[in-house]
């Protein structure tokens, strides 16, 4: 026992100065850590990407649960039966008239408005005028507020449904049977005094802008280039909101759609709640999104054992894949994204069309009971249930399980950039003799510190973030949107022409002052580096996508000494930058979301993102 | 090296750009921020006390106006407090404030103009953690102001003028008493660095009690001053003890906040005392290890008041940032300062992000916007122990080959 202690402390205090021991061990570990820091750079970044492809793997994930217990899914009877259904019917027909008729958005928010006060809703319309780049947008939306019986009206809950589906982002099929769903639901709800909060049915013109439109009237936020009137009815703070979407004849599964606009999430619970009441009261199957779990066409040569986890993880990629098109793009996969931002938890039900075996009377009865459910609720949900990954309809991600992978991305650019940093400082001593090193005294190994010129890389790096803001001043223009084609090519030529004056940067001596390009290498890395791993807690989708656009490609960048390859390498980072200012009509959607709906994708993308690629681009521009 | 812009054009490019500033809407959507003003510098509590004081009711009576009685005095007489008016007003205190800054710096190289004169003013008025405060009108402004008037003068030997410019701000703010001990050394010795060569006190000693003397006169006079304007002593509880005891538990940058809301309310006062006296701990180490350079020992102690004081806003650590360019000569020797920044960099797009997310979103929840504070006051602890060891390496020499400076 003495022996090893002895033994332990010749260890941890070697002879000699105990001071010289510890400088020698720091100077060991640094030196141990730098000289392996590439690697060490190499092993996060593959670490990060393949934890990113290992998201959809079935082994991350967990199975849902509700964490609230006020919730108490399906734990009611339900009372919707087929008189009610017949009601939906015969609303339905109307409806269908309505549409026969080719009726103007007025005309029909009065006979819907007509049909609440028929069942004893006091109901209203609002209409509303957006203008934007592209042009106006206007409708009628109809409203009405059934008082709840047992309290004073301080909370409610909203079913809605808007007048056109969401299928094709609004394409224009009608959503005639939400709609008829959410009148006969008025009916039938109004018949039972159990209701602890107000219900407010929104029956919302045209896609998304509609419902926009009610919203910030509800909450009193104005937009400056929306005119809309003034609600006459109201009724307490909004806690969640349903969200019908039925657009076939039929339908043989419900699909949750629950991304909101700004990447923004419901509450888990909320829809863990709805996914037990609907498979086990309405007996209807639930997806995540409209897709189904198709049988996938695996190679036979891969041993029959893995089948099964290959096939879960293509479908649970799929998914993945469609949660990160709507959420990095800021797009609510619905109407009820813009509720979020409202801090209404909301999700969309969609009824797959098929032709069969499901209906309004399942339909009903899981709304009926999904509101009950609501009902209960007597606090927020729990703010540890806002973030996650569904992968399936009841598995999902935890932060833990793939927050991380961005987040490696990003240190690893981190290690990048303060490498470049510190690399930036010295530069080893060839020219001088050795003998006049040895005479002055001054340095006796042949590395010889610069100075770091910090001012003007964070000009150069400002002056791209207005040129970003720039653009997209541009871009929002109605000039803009009238001459696309003509418009995107005279932006990128405006930007590459003003970008190659990096060419004619003076070029400094590199043994006292730091180069340029080196520097500007090194905040750009550091500042992409900060830019993922904190939008990682906002909009994780987000960035995901940038921690694979920018994080090897910003890390690469260097300059070269002959002006071909430099232009070569430029003109590749600026298609990176600004290449997608010819995909006309996501940018055409991206702008209008961010008129209509707010959305900040347009304006990250010119201002964060393309001037971070752009930086990228200059380091291979600039005088090496 | 090319010649530096003249100060004598930039500054009122620089003045007259931020008046544009905040001529524009911006304050209001930033008065409310809780990392801009605190509740002991709001500008709404401000308006608030001055309506209930215009309308002869006691303003310290109900728990919301916590600023000084002399803010009652100048807003009812002097000042009418119009929203532009007070834009402008705010702005020029910024503006005193950067001329301070570049006097300080002038007088300590003993030039009457240098070339860096442009980078100081631009470093005081284009820092984001000072004019964004400045925009939603916090009266912390106003404290920075005097702060640096108070160095000023003390840095050129005007005493009485100083001393008063310390009595005034300790009026606004108590914590501000930390400067005092630097202050006094300061007009005892000179501004002029000997950070390279320390040397034990040079002042004369026997100037000290009668500076101390004069200081407690001013604040003496200044207490009954605030005492008559708002009729009574109910101003000291609500005024100076809110910055004690903590009443009001309203989110901010600081580390108090989150502590106190998490306590149990019988440790609340042995624990408030473990705070504010944590804060004294560090006057006089400071000054008398950086009792040859009085100014360095100052800036030390507004890093420290920008770490840890309680109801801290961004315009704490601000001043201490902006001051920094005052001591250039240390700059090479700081270790880490890309760190720093970076850490700042992180800190200062985490906080408003997570305090979007805790209040306006409803995903987060406190934990998040503490979390972030956490990464704020490392930064600024950061920030403080580089700025330390720089001030203390800079009297070892240059760096050499084969040589390390290791603390013991």
């Amino acid at each position: 026992m003495n022996h090893i202690l002895t033994r332990l402390r010749a260890f941890l205090s070697p002879p000699g100065d105990p001071v010289i021991g510890r400088v020698r061990r720091k100077q060991a570990i640094v030196s141990a850590l730098t000289r392996r820091l590439h690697l060490i750079n190499c092993t996060l970044f593959l670490v990060g990407y393949l934890w990113m492809a290992a998201i959809p793997s079935p082994r991350l994930e967990k199975g849902t649960y509700i964490d609230e217990n006020a919730l108490q899914p399906g734990q009611v009877n339900t009372y919707w039966d087929w008189g009610d259904v017949a009601n939906a019917d015969r609303y339905l027909e109307q409806l269908e008239g309505l549409r026969d008729h080719n009726s103007t958005s007025e005309q029909r928010g009065n006979i819907l408005k007509t049909e609440f006060i028929k069942l004893g809703i006091p109901a209203s319309t609002q209409n509303y005028v957006f203008t934007s780049s592209t042009g106006k947008v206007q409708g009628t939306n109809v409203y009405g507020v059934l008082s709840s019986p047992r309290t004073s009206g301080t909370e409610a809950m909203v079913i809605s449904a808007s007048w056109v589906s969401r299928t094709g982002q609004g394409d224009g099929t009608l959503n005639l049977r939400g709609v008829s769903t959410v009148l006969a639901l008025a009916n039938f709800l109004k018949r039972y005094s159990l209701w602890a909060k107000d219900i407010v049915f929104v029956i919302s013109d045209n896609y998304v802008d509609g419902m926009q439109a009610w919203l910030n009237a509800y909450h009193g936020s104005t937009q400056s280039n929306l005119q809309a009137d003034s609600l006459e009815l109201i009724s307490g703070v909004i806690w969640t909101a349903l969200n019908i979407d039925y657009p076939g004849h039929s339908f043989s599964h419900l699909g949750i759609f629950h991304e909101g606009i700004n990447g923004r999430l419901p509450n888990q619970d909320l829809l863990n709640s709805f996914h037990h009441i609907s498979t086990w009261t309405g007996g209807i199957p639930v997806l995540v999104y409209d897709h189904l779990d198709s049988p996938s066409s695996i190679p036979s040569w891969i041993p029959d054992a893995y089948h099964e986890e290959i096939h879960a993880y293509s479908y649970r990629s799929k998914n993945v894949l469609r949660h990160a098109g709507y959420q990095a793009r800021g797009r609510g996969s619905g109407v009820h994204g813009l509720f979020h931002q409202f801090r209404i938890d909301a999700f969309t039900m969609f009824g797959l069309p098929a032709t069969g075996p499901h209906g309004f009377h399942a339909l009903g009865r899981t709304i009926e009971s999904t509101l009950r459910t609501t009902n209960n609720l007597l606090e927020r949900l729990h703010a540890s249930f806002f973030f996650y990954i569904l992968t399936a309809p009841d598995r999902f991600l935890k932060i833990g399980s793939f927050l991380p992978s961005a987040v490696l991305i990003s240190v690893a650019m981190m290690f990048g950039g303060l490498r470049e940093w510190s690399d930036a400082a010295w530069i080893l001593d060839a020219t001088t003799p050795l003998e006049k090193k040895e005479a002055t005294g001054q340095t006796s190994g042949p590395w010889i510190q610069r100075s770091r010129h910090v001012i003007p890389v964070l000009g150069i790096m400002l002056s791209t973030h207005l040129l970003g803001g720039i653009l997209f001043s541009a871009l929002t223009t109605s000039w803009f949107s009238n001459n696309q084609m003509v418009a995107s090519a005279m932006l990128i030529c405006v930007a590459f022409t003003t970008s190659l004056c990096a060419l004619f940067a003076p070029s400094r001596d590199n043994k006292l002052v730091a180069p340029t390009h080196q520097l500007l290498k090194a905040l750009n890395l550091c500042f992409a580096s900060t830019v993922i791993s904190i939008t990682t807690v906002v909009n994780f989708s987000l960035a995901m996508s940038l921690a694979i656009l920018l994080g090897i490609p910003l890390s690469i960048s260097s300059p070269s000494q002959s002006l071909p390859l430099r232009l070569i390498r430029f003109t590749m980072y600026s298609g990176l930058s600004l290449g997608w200012l010819f995909a006309h009509d996501e940018l055409k959607k991206a702008v209008w979301d961010w008129e209509i709906l707010g959305v900040w994708f347009a304006p990250f993308v010119c201002v964060v993102y393309a001037p971070l690629v752009l930086q990228a681009g200059l380091v291979c521009l600039l005088p090496a | 090296m090319k010649p530096s812009p003249d100060v004598g054009i930039v500054f009122p490019v620089l003045v007259a750009g931020r008046l544009l500033l905040a001529l524009t809407n911006l304050s209001e959507t930033l008065k409310h921020d809780h990392q801009l003003s605190s509740p002991l510098t709001s500008y709404f509590n401000l308006q608030e006390g001055i309506y209930l004081f215009k309308n002869g009711i006691e303003p310290y009576s109900g728990g919301v106006f916590r600023q000084s009685p002399l803010f009652l005095a100048l807003f009812t007489t002097v000042l009418p407090t119009s929203r532009i008016v007070a834009s402008i007003t705010w702005t020029l205190c910024d503006a005193v404030g950067a001329w301070a800054l570049i006097q300080i710096w002038r007088a300590r190289q003993r030039v009457a103009q240098t070339s860096r004169d442009s980078l100081i003013a631009a470093t005081y008025l284009l820092n984001p953690y000072l004019f964004l405060p400045t925009l939603a009108l916090s009266t912390s402004s106003f404290e920075n102001m005097l702060g640096l008037l108070a160095l000023m003068f003390a840095a050129r030997g005007d005493a009485s003028p100083s001393l008063l410019a310390a009595a005034f701000l300790l009026q606004l703010s108590l914590s501000s008493i930390m400067l005092l001990a630097p202050l006094i050394l300061l007009l005892a010795s000179s501004p002029v660095s000997q950070l390279a060569s320390p040397r034990a006190f040079s002042g004369n000693g026997k100037k000290i009690w009668p500076l101390v003397a004069e200081f407690l006169v001013y604040t003496a006079v200044l207490t009954l001053t605030s005492t008559l304007i708002s009729g009574g002593w109910a101003w000291v509880p609500q005024t100076w003890g809110a910055s004690l005891t903590l009443p009001d538990l309203t989110p901010n940058p600081g580390v108090w906040w989150y502590f106190f809301t998490e306590m149990f309310d019988h440790f609340r006062p042995f624990f408030l005392m473990v705070f504010s006296i944590h804060l004294l701990i560090y006057i006089a180490p400071v000054c008398l290890k950086f009792q040859y350079d009085p100014l360095f020992a100052a800036f030390i102690l507004l890093g420290v008041l920008g770490t840890f004081k309680s109801y801290l806003t961004l315009a704490d650590p601000g001043l201490f940032i902006s001051t920094a360019s005052v001591f250039p000569e240390i700059y090479p020797y700081l270790r880490y300062p890309i760190v720093t920044t970076l850490l700042h960099l992180h800190a200062s797009l985490l906080m408003p992000l997570f305090h979007h997310l805790w209040l306006n979103q409803g995903t987060g929840n406190a934990n998040f916007f503490y979390a972030t504070t956490l990464v704020f006051a490392c930064a600024n602890g950061a920030a403080l122990t580089d700025f330390i060891w720089a001030g203390l390496r800079i009297a070892i020499g240059e760096p050499q080959d084969g040589y390390v400076v290791v603390q013991e």
